[in-house]
Parts: structure tokens; C-alpha cells; sequence
């Protein structure tokens, strides 16, 4: 018992020194504390930072050129990991270790990209909705539904295929990773809606609030409460949602990937499944270690957003 | 700048409302569409008007409509109809169709501070931030003076200037209201509309909100529009008060003749409903029968005829007028006490 009361006197001036040098917090900078100390958050927080190293520094980790098929004179193709081959080779010998690293920036810019496209859209259309209401939400908000329950992949795949076929002996032919720009676009198109749907409560939710109408009372504009008001206070569930999202945008491409309708000139995780999966008991590490890759940086998303949900809306329970 | 006018039937009034009403569409939804299937009266022909330097109290009980006409001053719902004016200027034809230059110029003149300051400040800003958007919207001198100007208004509301930095979840309710006066004084008021500033405020720092009330009052002749469901802070800050019931004015006058000697039977029940503090003293409120009728019922006469103690006939089929009893003095009911 005394010990602790001498602990607690020993304490006190300390806390006399904290509560002095007291910095100013805003919710931001809170948010970003509580995120820091959240374990699942970091833990995603590092999968994320390692799947991003690996896309920046790729060309200068990986030991062969993604498009190098010589070993198939050496230790052939299928061939176990050895020294010159960490992660073996696959069906058609290329090295599994260097086509891994390259599928990272396909797999990040699938992600971000799709994940803009849909952010933008999204949150654009669903401010509209929540902020003007009435008989625009009514509309837009019908066809943010119609977009919801449309079977994606099988549009996606559709389009892929018919644009793949028709783009044939035209000028179009020559953009390079057209495939992928479709899947890309494609994706983005079809995941704005349950991002709107959140922007439309959050603008509901914040638009009625006093601290709006007080905005409204000095005078500021329109511009000024949709932009400097509401969109930074519906921020953070935003960012979980598309945290969440990229996540599921490169899942998304993966399955594409996988049914073989992917980026023949992309190298693609999805794709690295389609081509081997069929040797999967010859050569299994062809196989596991794409689909690890795919695993390790959904997940790492997956816990970034649960962190950032953690970190942002403290209040939102567990 | 005028000097701050006491006398308020010597000149003519800075804020007039005449016939003021806000009726809300009771809506069923039907198969394809909403269907009105009546209407809501929030505010019922009121009228008033506010003098430089004085203070008009509007009081009555929750839902009574004061808010409303508060909020209807400064746009903030639109009202149905009745007229606004501002020192002759169309209050509601401004907001409603004027140019900005105008409206920003009317907002010049009349500011609002809002009832919850918890509610009231956005949570991402500074107070800083929360400072500045005022000046930057109303261009108030170069962006180098802002901080000298903020730490101004924060010395002002007595806040020390080195709170410029923090957000408002840091403060505490009275310091948040202070900030939210601060806020409306930036862009240097005649007209203050106070929306039970104190009403959300712990009773210890209720009182030091209302002295900083009027302080700033002496200070800048400041008037306001002070809305209220607490009698005795009416009391203490006001001149004139005017009693509201179910969105009409029953009664209005000066503060100190209505409170000694009441004539509507709704002023006295709210009067006596006032707790004394004194503990030897056996409650004696007699208060009024039954509850306020909803507003979608609003009764036929006199609003208050069916709780009225000394109700007539007439009382039920016709609204009494709003009609001068004494000078300074005027009263809606058929059979004043």
C-alpha cells in the first residue's frame, strides 16, 4: 500500500510536466496515435509497406527478368527451388521468385487505380445524393442500387473478352496493357457504389449538424461546407472503405486473372494461378507462391482498414 | 456606430418582424408520392421588433416555436411568409434572392450563437481555423491582422490567446460557448441572436456566460435576441420579453412589470412554475393543467383555452388579438388577469 502511494506522489509532478508541455491534438492526430498503437493496424500497416518495397525495388530484387524462359534448358521447367531459382520454375520455366516481385506493381496499380475511379465517383455521387436529397437522392440512390446487385464478374469478363476481340487490326491494338486498363476501369466502375452509399450517410449524417449551419450563418458558400466542412469530417470512414476496397479490387483482378481473362503482356498473381495451376501437384511451389502473394497483401489492407476504423471511430464499439 | 439606445420608442428599431410564420407540410407516404395531409403551424403571425442596444427575451416552454423565429431571422429555415426587416433593408428577400454582397452584408449586421456548443464547432478545426473563416468569408482586414484579430476576440470572450491552437474537444461547455460568441462577433454584430446559449451549460458557468453577455453589451451596445426557457436569466439580461405559446406571442412588455404582475394566465402559470430557492418554503407552483396540445392539433381560439384557468366562451372560437393593454405593454387574450 505504500509503496503504490509513493508511486503515485513520484507520478504526479510528471503529470504536472505532460499536461504543461501539452501539444494541441487535432482528431487527425489522434486518429494517427490511436492507429499507431493498434496492433492489427500496424501489423497491415507492414504487409502493405513490404508489398509496396517489393513493387518499387522489384527490377533490382529479382533475379531474372520476368519474361526470361532460359531455364528451360537448365533445370527445366517445374523445376524445385534451388540457389539460382529461390522459389523454382514454373510450367513454362520461367523463375516463379521473379515473376512473383513483378506481379506486385500490377497488383498495386490494379488496387489504386480501381479504388480511385471508384473513390471519385463514389464519393462525388454520393455527396450529391446526401447533400442535395429529396427526389435526386431518390434517383441516385435507385441507381447506385442497380449497380450493386449487377453480377460484376460476369460483365467484367463479358466486356473483356468482346473489347479483346474487337480491338483486333485496329489503332487500339497498340496501347499497351489495354486488357488490364479495361479490368482496371472496369473494376473502379463497379465498386463506386457501396462508397456512395457510405458518402451519402456521412453527408446526411454531417449536413443537418449545427456546426454546418453555423457555417452557413457567417456565410460561408456552398463550395466552402461541402469542401472545407463535410467531405474532411466523412474522411475517415472514407479512407476504411477504400483501405478496404484496394483489397478487394486486387482479389477481384486475381479472380480475373485466374478464369484466364487477365493481361496476357501483364504479369499478374492471378494469372501465375491460370498457367499453373494444373501442375499444381507436379510443381506446387509455382502455384503457393503467387497465391501467398495474393494473400499476404489482401490481408495486409484488410487489417490497414480495421485498423483505420479503429484509429478513426474509437466509438464504433469492440 | 450608433450609441447604444435605451430608450427604445425614441428611435426606430433595428430588427422588425411582422406576421412572421413557418408552417411545416405533414406528409403520409402514399403509393407513387407524399401526400400533405396537413400542415404543421411552428410560427404563427409574430411580430416583434429589436432596438440598438436593448435586449428582447423570447421564453416559452419546449416546442413553443422560439427557436424557429430565431432561425428564420438568419435564414436558416426559410420562413413562409411575414416580413423581416433590417433597419428597412428586406431580410428575407435578401437571403432568398439577393446577391452575396448583400447577404454577406446583412450577415455583418446580425449573427447567431447556437445553443450547443458541443454541437456547434466543427470537431476538425482548430480554434484558429474556426476563427479565421469568418474574417477570410467577410475579407475583414489582411490575412496578416487575422491572428492579431483572433487573439483580440479571444481576450474578448476571455479566453487566453494561446487556446488559438487547440481543438474543441479540448474545452469545456462554457469555454466552447465562448468560443461560439467569439465566432459570431468576429465580423463585428449589431445584433446578437443568442438560441439558449446557457440552456446546455452546467448552472456554475451559466452565470458567467451571461455576464460576458452583458459586458459585451455595455461594451459594443450590442443588442440581442435572446431566447430562453430559463425566466431568471431573462430577468437578468433583458428589458423586454416576449412569452410565446405554440407559436404565437401571447404576451409582451417590459421584463419587470410582466414578471411583477403577469396578465396572461400562461405568463403567471410559467412564472409560478419558477423554483425558489428555499428550502423552508412549501412549493406552491401551481402551474397549468395537462400538457401543451401537439401543433398538429393546434386548438380552434385561443391556443391556450384549454388549460386556461379563466377561460370563456369565446376563448374557444376566436384567437385573440395582440393588442396594447398598457404602453409598452401588449397582450392576446380575451380575459387578462
Amino acid at each position: 500500500m505504500s509503496d503504490s502511494s509513493s508511486l503515485n506522489a513520484s507520478v504526479l509532478p510528471d503529470d504536472a510536466a505532460v499536461l504543461a508541455r501539452h501539444k494541441p491534438k487535432g482528431i487527425w492526430r489522434q486518429g494517427c496515435e490511436r492507429f499507431l498503437h493498434s496492433r492489427t493496424g500496424m501489423l497491415g500497416l507492414v504487409l502493405v509497406a513490404l508489398v509496396v518495397a517489393v513493387a518499387v525495388f522489384g527490377p533490382f530484387l529479382a533475379p531474372f527478368d520476368p519474361h526470361d524462359q532460359s531455364a528451360m534448358l537448365d533445370p527445366g521447367a517445374k523445376a524445385p527451388p534451388s540457389w539460382v531459382h529461390p522459389l523454382g520454375t514454373d510450367r513454362m520455366a520461367y523463375d516463379v521468385a521473379s515473376r512473383v516481385i513483378y506481379g506486385a506493381p500490377t497488383a498495386l496499380i490494379v488496387g489504386l487505380g480501381a479504388m480511385s475511379i471508384a473513390a471519385f465517383v463514389g464519393v462525388v455521387v454520393g455527396g450529391i445524393a446526401g447533400y442535395r436529397g429529396g427526389l435526386t437522392d431518390e434517383i441516385i440512390m435507385r441507381a447506385t442500387d442497380f449497380f450493386l446487385v449487377i453480377p460484376v464478374f460476369v460483365v467484367i469478363l463479358a466486356v473483356v473478352r468482346l473489347l479483346s476481340s474487337m480491338v483486333v487490326n485496329t489503332p487500339l491494338e497498340s496501347i499497351p496493357y489495354l486488357n488490364l486498363g479495361t479490368i482496371i476501369v472496369l473494376i473502379g466502375i463497379f465498386g463506386w457504389a457501396p462508397i456512395a452509399r457510405m458518402t451519402r450517410a456521412e453527408f446526411l449524417r454531417l449536413k443537418n449538424q449545427e456546426f454546418i449551419e453555423a457555417a452557413r450563418c457567417i456565410g460561408a458558400t456552398t463550395g466552402d461546407i461541402l469542401f472545407r466542412h463535410i467531405l474532411p469530417n466523412a474522411l475517415p470512414s472514407l479512407i476504411v472503405m477504400v483501405a478496404l476496397g484496394i483489397g478487394g479490387a486486387i482479389l477481384s483482378e486475381a479472380m480475373i486473372g485466374f478464369l484466364g481473362f487477365g493481361d496476357p503482356k501483364a504479369v499478374s498473381w492471378g494469372q501465375l494461378l491460370f498457367f499453373n495451376y494444373e501442375s499444381l501437384k507436379v510443381a506446387p511451389w509455382a502455384s503457393l507462391a503467387p497465391g501467398a502473394a495474393i494473400f499476404v497483401t489482401v490481408l495486409g489492407f484488410n487489417l490497414l482498414a480495421d485498423g483505420l476504423s479503429d484509429a478513426f471511430n474509437p466509438r464504433s464499439g469492440r | 456606430m450608433l450609441e447604444p439606445v435605451r430608450s427604445a420608442a425614441a428611435s426606430d428599431p433595428l430588427l422588425t418582424v411582422r406576421n412572421l410564420s413557418k408552417s411545416y407540410p405533414v406528409t403520409r407516404s402514399g403509393l407513387l408520392r407524399k401526400k400533405i395531409v396537413g400542415t404543421i403551424d411552428a410560427v404563427k403571425e409574430v411580430s416583434f421588433s429589436v432596438h440598438a442596444g436593448e435586449t428582447l427575451s423570447i421564453v416559452g416552454e419546449s416546442g413553443c416555436g422560439k427557436t424557429t423565429t430565431a432561425r428564420s431571422i438568419l435564414n436558416l429555415v426559410a420562413p413562409t411568409s411575414g416580413e423581416i426587416q433590417y433597419q428597412g433593408r428586406d431580410v428575407v428577400k435578401t437571403f432568398a434572392t439577393g446577391g452575396r454582397e448583400d447577404a454577406l452584408a446583412l450577415r455583418r449586421q446580425m449573427q447567431y450563437v447556437f445553443q450547443d456548443p458541443y454541437l456547434s464547432l466543427n470537431p476538425r478545426w482548430s480554434v484558429r481555423q474556426i476563427l479565421r473563416e469568418p474574417l477570410r468569408i467577410h475579407r475583414r482586414g489582411e490575412p496578416a491582422t487575422w491572428d492579431d484579430q483572433i487573439e483580440h476576440l479571444l481576450a474578448r470572450v476571455g479566453l487566453p490567446a494561446s487556446y488559438a491552437d487547440r481543438y474543441p474537444h479540448e474545452f469545456s461547455g462554457g469555454q466552447r460557448q465562448r468560443i461560439g460568441i467569439a465566432r459570431a462577433l468576429a465580423v463585428e454584430p449589431r445584433l446578437l441572436i443568442c438560441d439558449e446559449p446557457v440552456s446546455s451549460l452546467d448552472v456554475s458557468v451559466r452565470a458567467q456566460i451571461l455576464n460576458l453577455l452583458a459586458d459585451l453589451q455595455d461594451d459594443l451596445g450590442l443588442s440581442y435576441l435572446y431566447i430562453s426557457h430559463d425566466l431568471g436569466s431573462v430577468r437578468f439580461l433583458s428589458r423586454r420579453v416576449a412569452v410565446m405559446y405554440l407559436g404565437t406571442i401571447v404576451e409582451i412588455g417590459d421584463v419587470d412589470a410582466i414578471f411583477d404582475r403577469p396578465r396572461h394566465h400562461y405568463t403567471a402559470a410559467l412564472l409560478s412554475a419558477i423554483p425558489v430557492p428555499d428550502p423552508t418554503r412549501v412549493a406552491t407552483a401551481k402551474g397549468v393543467r395537462g400538457e401543451a396540445p401537439s401543433v398538429t392539433e393546434r386548438p380552434r381560439g385561443c391556443p391556450f383555452h384549454t388549460r386556461c384557468p379563466a377561460a370563456l366562451p369565446v376563448c374557444r372560437d376566436e384567437m385573440p388579438a395582440l393588442v396594447p393593454s398598457d404602453p409598452d405593454h401588449k397582450l392576446a387574450c380575451h380575459n387578462p388577469r
